[in-house]
């Protein structure tokens, strides 16, 4: 009878590892039945409402979906809101798609979107993403019918609605989860949770019960590989399928390699030297701060510190977001203008030293340091460089102890409000986002005007004059425009960049 | 014996003290703010304002260093990460297994490596087997752990394709990272054998053996092997210690999940929970180490052996 029994277990054994085997054969599609994908940070964590970086993005996009979606080209289209209309200046009404379930099966209704919405605005880390929001607007029509509002008339609202930290939450996921949601998380995307080895890799699963199209691979494998050349070899020897983030210097070689592909997209952010326009120096001068735009050669910084990647910055705003100048508002290399205009304001040989500060973390920024002292040596200008560890950094040029310093911003909700009032609005100085301290009393009407003002035309207008008078003002040298640059294998198939940075996967398979 | 080895062990008490005062000042006083780490360049002064008081940070040093401690002791509270809210303790234990396991292997391969070097190497002090042997061995010392790990993925992973470039979960994974942090090692240990060695030599008992007619072998690996290795144990017990905390380059090219990165990330962050419950860590185990390194003297050498009694 015992031998029996062995004999049936092994039977059975048998039969397991032969199905486990045909089921990791591939799914449908013939390819592989797992996405690998590297980048070189591990995400934060899935409580998405309590942190707003790009590394938790890139994979909670695949789990969690927001009312309005923002696609590759930027449109706005049906999230989880199936149409929208705006029902007088300051309130929108939305119609949720039915049928939808959450990834524990519960079902998605606009109770969950009252929810989502109340406990974004509470917090610290996304509550300027629905800042506008007046909570006591919201009103539960029906089950598929929710009523937002502003507290004043907000051009850039939907926009802001269609960013990833604002998608949607489970009441019920989210209380039980408690202080571990966060490693627990449940959305309604095409992708569910499945595990999280902190610091190494996190893993998702397909939701079979996806309301929409289901996600072409079974499993993505979301890697963190650290080192820029390791996570470029690991897709070389196949390890992973994407690599995120190849650094400029080893762009040629992938383009060089017959298996894989080069993509390169525009992204969202900007790249800047800044004056602080208040310091005790000559800056404080616009003629000055003009004659320095002059003589810092931007074409030289782009091709041989970003060798080619990215583009040259047109004014304050990235090219992509709503409301750029099309027309380049920066300063031509002119080395002479650089010395007449210093000659007006009374320094004709210079002769005055400024402090640049640049962050530790960022090898490109620290290169620019070196150019803009050599530049600027030969107008007789000395700039004392000071490289400060990244959170000093943040907190020096917060107070202002620079007179110059390096940085960059990504306007995330791809409109001219985000990238505009925070960095040039006297109300934000410092920390805020005006590391210039830059007051202009009419661009500041401009900035208020543009949030507040619905039309998008008459936005427009608002905004190009505001970029013109910045400009002239010249409280920064616009350097350039960022790129997403990743590396894929040619075996994948489907992918493309969103310019946030964060990539939509469900669409992506793998040739065996 | 065994009151020396408590006695020792009572110690590590006021050591963890010290360490996690001088850590928690450290990073009390230390230019930059977490709470607008946390919250990014573009984060709302209100708000970091409102983070700061729900992390305890405006309250005096010694009231916050005192409260951590409380938890530590009596609740094996570490906290929770400023970063990703996830329990200290949880994320250092996570990472312990990895770090120990790269560290103990590199230490191990050191030791076989380098003792034997050291040994074959005083055999025949200044003569070209020596100088080749040194120079190796100088070699590994002085080689950067960042391009002989690249070199290393470079030559195996690329070219050759018989080791992965990442992870630390098979022995195939295994094999590049130790050797990149064992290399270091292997040359001290080798040096230090040697010199050691040649100190022992030249000793009238190791005459004396010789001339009762004892062979070579025996000479050389009984007698004075066994008397050169106090210095040489002490060296790989230091060694074993930083290598715990300073395996980071390793870690980080290999894209090993360890303590060091753990560390480096959570310092970068202004973790300071994290940095914390860290530095605890691997000053306990270091402590930990140097007794098993005094412990070991002990029956390595009766004479030291004799003053516990």
């Amino acid at each position: 009878m015992r031998f029996r029994k062995s004999k049936l277990v092994l039977v059975l054994v048998t039969l397991g590892v032969f199905l486990t085997a045909c089921s990791t054969g591939g799914g449908g599609t013939g390819g592989k039945d797992t996405l690998t994908v590297a980048s070189s940070a591990d995400a934060v964590t899935f409580d998405i409402q309590n942190t707003n970086d790009q590394a938790t993005t890139r994979v909670a996009r695949q789990m969690y979906e927001p009312l309005i979606q923002q696609n590759d080209a930027l449109e706005l289209v049906p999230g989880l809101a199936e149409s929208w209309t705006a029902l007088d200046d300051t309130t929108y009404e939305f119609k949720l798609k039915k049928d939808v379930k959450f990834h524990n099966g519960e079902p998605f209704t606009a109770k969950d979107v009252e929810y989502t919405m109340k406990r974004a605005a509470e917090s610290e880390q996304i509550g300027h993403i629905v800042g506008e929001l007046d909570v006591s607007k919201i009103k539960v029509v029906d089950d598929y019918t929710i009523q937002l509002g502003t507290k004043e008339p907000f051009g850039p609202f939907l926009t802001h609605l269609a960013h990833p930290a604002t998608a949607i939450l489970n009441e019920k996921a989210v209380t039980e989860g408690g202080e571990d949601y966060g490693t627990n998380p449940v959305g309604t995307g095409p992708y569910k949770f499945a595990s999280w080895i902190a610091g190494s890799e996190i893993n998702v699963e397909r939701f079979e019960d996806y309301h929409g199209t289901p996600g072409a691979t079974e499993k993505i494998k979301f890697k963190v590989i650290k080192e820029n050349s390791v996570r470029l070899i690991s897709l070389e020897t196949g390890e992973i399928d994407i690599a995120y983030d190849i650094a400029p210097s080893d762009i040629a070689k992938v383009e060089e390699n017959k298996d894989l592909t080069m993509l390169k997209d525009p992204n969202l952010s900007t790249g800047y030297i800044g004056f602080n326009v208040q310091s005790d120096t000559p800056i404080k001068d616009v003629k000055v701060r003009q004659a320095i735009n002059y003589a810092i050669d931007v074409d030289a910084i782009l091709s041989t510190v970003y060798q080619g990647v990215g583009s040259k910055a047109n004014g304050p705003l990235n090219h992509l977001v709503f409301g750029a100048d099309k027309n380049p508002l920066g300063y031509e290399y002119d080395v002479e203008k650089a010395k007449a205009l210093l000659t007006e304001a009374g320094y004709p040989t210079g002769g005055f030293t400024l402090k640049l500060y640049v962050g530790d973390n960022n090898a490109q920024r620290i290169a620019i340091a070196e150019i803009v002292k050599e530049e600027l040596s030969k107008l007789g200008i000395t700039v004392e460089i000071t490289q400060l560890e990244w959170a000093t950094y943040l907190d020096a040029t917060g107070k202002g102890e620079h007179d110059l310093f390096i940085l960059g911003w990504t306007t995330i909700t791809t409109d001219a409000d985000y990238g505009l009032y925070p960095l040039f609005h006297s109300s934000e100085f410092g920390k805020a986002g005006n590391r210039s301290f830059y007051k202009n009393e009419r661009v500041d009407e401009l900035l208020d005007k543009g949030k507040s003002t619905v039309n998008p035309d008459e936005r427009l207008a608002i905004y190009k004059e505001a970029q013109e008078l910045i400009s002239v003002d010249a409280p920064w040298i616009f350097v350039n425009d960022g790129e997403n640059d990743t590396a894929i294998s040619n075996k994948v198939k489907g992918f493309a960049h969103h310019p946030s940075g964060s990539h939509f996967l469900s669409g992506v398979s793998v040739e065996d | 014996m065994h009151k020396y080895i408590f006695k020792r062990l009572l110690w590590v008490i006021p050591v963890l003290f010290g360490v996690s005062l001088i850590v928690f000042a450290i990073m009390h006083f230390s230019p930059g703010d977490p709470a607008t780490v946390i919250l990014g360049e573009s984060a709302k002064p209100e708000a970091i304002a409102q983070l700061r008081e729900q992390m305890g940070l405006n309250q005096p040093f010694i009231v916050q260093y005192f409260r951590y401690i409380g938890n530590a002791v009596f609740k094996l509270d570490l906290g929770r990460s400023f970063i990703n809210n996830r329990p200290v303790i949880g994320e250092i234990l996570i990472r312990l297994p990895n770090t120990i396991k790269l560290a103990g292997l590199s230490i191990t391969l050191a030791a076989i490596v380098g003792i034997p070097l050291g040994v074959i190497a005083s055999r025949k002090p200044y003569s070209a087997l020596d100088n080749t042997t040194m120079f190796v061995s100088l070699l590994g010392v002085s080689m950067p752990t960042f391009w002989q790990g690249l070199l290393l993925i470079l030559v195996f992973s690329l070219q050759l394709r018989m080791f992965p470039s990442t992870g630390f979960e098979t022995w195939q994974q295994m094999v590049l990272p130790v050797i990149t942090l064992a290399s270091s090692s292997i040359g001290s240990i080798a040096r230090i054998t040697r010199s050691s060695m040649l100190d022992v030599m030249g000793q009238d008992f190791i005459r004396t053996a010789k001339a009762k007619g004892i062979s070579e072998f025996r000479v050389v690996y009984v007698h004075i092997l066994r008397n050169a290795l106090l210095p040489v144990v002490t060296v790989i017990g230091l060694q074993f210690g930083s290598l715990l905390g300073g395996a980071v380059l390793t870690e980080s090219i290999f894209s090993i999940n360890g303590l060091g990165t753990l560390m480096v990330n959570a310092i970068r962050q202004r973790d300071l929970v994290v940095v914390q419950g860290g530095v605890l860590f691997i000053a306990f185990i270091f402590t930990l180490v140097n007794l098993c390194v005094d412990v070991l003297y002990a029956y390595i050498d009766p004479r030291i052996r004799s003053q516990y009694k």
